[in-house]
């Protein structure tokens, strides 16, 4: 490293006098000045205007353009989220309303069932009492009819029985008063 | 002459003599690469605002975030008043931001290393910041040499370093820029004469050394053009807002 050092340092020395061989800055020498401010300000000047009136409005469009989008964007998701919770209140007195009417309609038709079934009821009841009259009648009747067939038959036998045994036919009428004096003694 | 360090920064004529009234004003080239850099901002800016898309490309987000960094800049130091300044600040930024870049690649010129190209921006903006200053505020912009809450017994001596501070700002502004690309390059220039001088021996330590040089002397581009720029704003600040 030291080598190399003492390299640099003796180059420098010897080569001292190659550096100072053209002494002097050439910023210094004023034969190109005019001309580098004449072309400095011409090309500055056009690089300023073309930069001024076409590329920063593009720039200034472009950015602004963006932030309006997001802004409107913004805005649009705000007001779809407002609106998107009118709705779920709507939805939800819709469903409130909803549930409050089921429920009058169901206490209602519950009502007219029962009071369906009241009279429903009360008519079967009607009809029954109706049917077990009738069917009381007709019993009524088979009986008293029953008992009068049943005389007759008896008197037809008693009255076979008298002929076969004693081979004259008997009084009908005297055979009619012993069966039913016999059968007065039953009851049905 | 490959050994001068000095002689990167000759300036000659190329094609024909321009005279005009006695003065030359020939094509040099200084003015070439003035022209180039002029050229690769407009090519730049042409391809990066060329597509107006909502997510933006790569090259777009180039011409976008130059624009939010600037305007970030002139509003963090000369505030709201600046915008109408706005396209001069990031047009001067740009150029000498590119006038420095393109110096750094090898047997290019570098623009700004010459004092009569920044003593033109530096006086340029000093005449426009005072014109600017009068206009808004009138005589009572000459109270930016009387500072405000100062004693009295002291006030002439400080209105005095006042004046000749405001005085030397176009000067220090411009040498500022010059003798920082002047020395960067060079440096990179006798470090590079060093490398071929010295062989392969002991060519690698100033080898080594430009090579660091060269990255520094990028980052220095960038802060020099960076440094005009905000020293422009806060002079522009100065004459729109008089805070003394």
């Amino acid at each position: 490293m030291s080598k190399v050092l003492s390299f640099i340092i003796l180059f420098v020395i010897l080569e001292h006098r190659l550096f100072a061989a053209e002494a002097g800055m050439p910023q210094l020498d004023p034969v190109y000045w005019p001309s580098q401010i004449f072309w400095l300000i011409i090309i500055f000047l056009s690089v300023y205007f073309l930069i001024a009136k076409i590329f920063i409005p593009k720039i200034e469009d472009n950015i602004e353009s963006r932030e309006d989008k997001i802004r409107k964007d913004l805005e649009e998701a705000k007001s779809l989220g407002e609106e998107s919770e009118k709705k779920l209140k709507t939805y939800k007195d819709l469903i409130k309303t909803a549930k409050i009417d089921a429920k009058k309609i169901i206490s209602q038709s519950r009502q007219k069932l029962s009071q369906d079934m009241q009279l429903k009821g009360k008519e079967i009841k009607k009809e029954i009492e109706k049917e077990t009259e009738n069917a009381q009648k007709e019993i009524k009747n088979f009986k008293i009819n029953s008992i009068n067939k049943i005389n007759l038959i008896s008197e037809e036998i008693a009255s076979n029985l008298i002929k076969d045994i004693f081979g004259e036919d008997p009084n009908k009428s005297s055979v009619k008063a012993i069966v039913n004096e016999i059968m007065k003694g039953h009851k049905f | 002459m490959a050994t001068n360090p000095m002689h990167q920064f000759h300036v000659y004529r190329i094609g024909p003599e321009i005279n005009v009234v006695g003065v030359d004003l020939s094509f040099t080239n200084a003015s070439l690469f003035m022209l180039i850099s002029a050229i690769l901002i407009l090519i730049l800016l042409l391809f990066s605002t060329k597509e107006k898309k909502l997510i933006p490309s790569k090259i777009q987000l180039i011409s976008e975030m130059l624009y939010n960094f600037i305007a970030k800049m002139i509003s963090d130091t000369a505030g709201k008043k600046a915008k109408p300044y706005f396209p001069f600040i990031f047009s001067l930024f740009i150029f000498i931001l590119f006038c420095n870049m393109v110096g750094m690649l090898p047997y290019s010129f570098t623009v700004t290393s010459h004092i009569i190209v920044t003593l033109t921006f530096a006086i340029f903006i000093f005449i426009g910041v005072n014109i600017l200053g009068f206009v808004i505020h009138g005589f009572k912009y000459l109270k930016i040499f009387v500072p405000s809450g100062v004693p009295v017994i002291l006030l002439p001596m400080i209105t005095i370093i006042e004046i000749i501070s405001y005085l030397s700002r176009p000067l220090s502004l411009s040498v500022r820029l010059f003798a920082n690309m002047m020395a960067g390059h060079t440096m990179l220039k006798v470090f590079g004469g060093f490398v071929i001088s010295l062989g392969l021996i002991g060519g690698w330590l100033p080898l080594g050394f430009s090579v660091a040089l060269t990255g520094l002397e990028i980052l220095i581009a960038f802060l020099q053009a960076y440094v005009f720029a905000i020293l422009t704003c806060i002079y522009l600040n100065d004459a729109l807002n008089l805070h003394h």
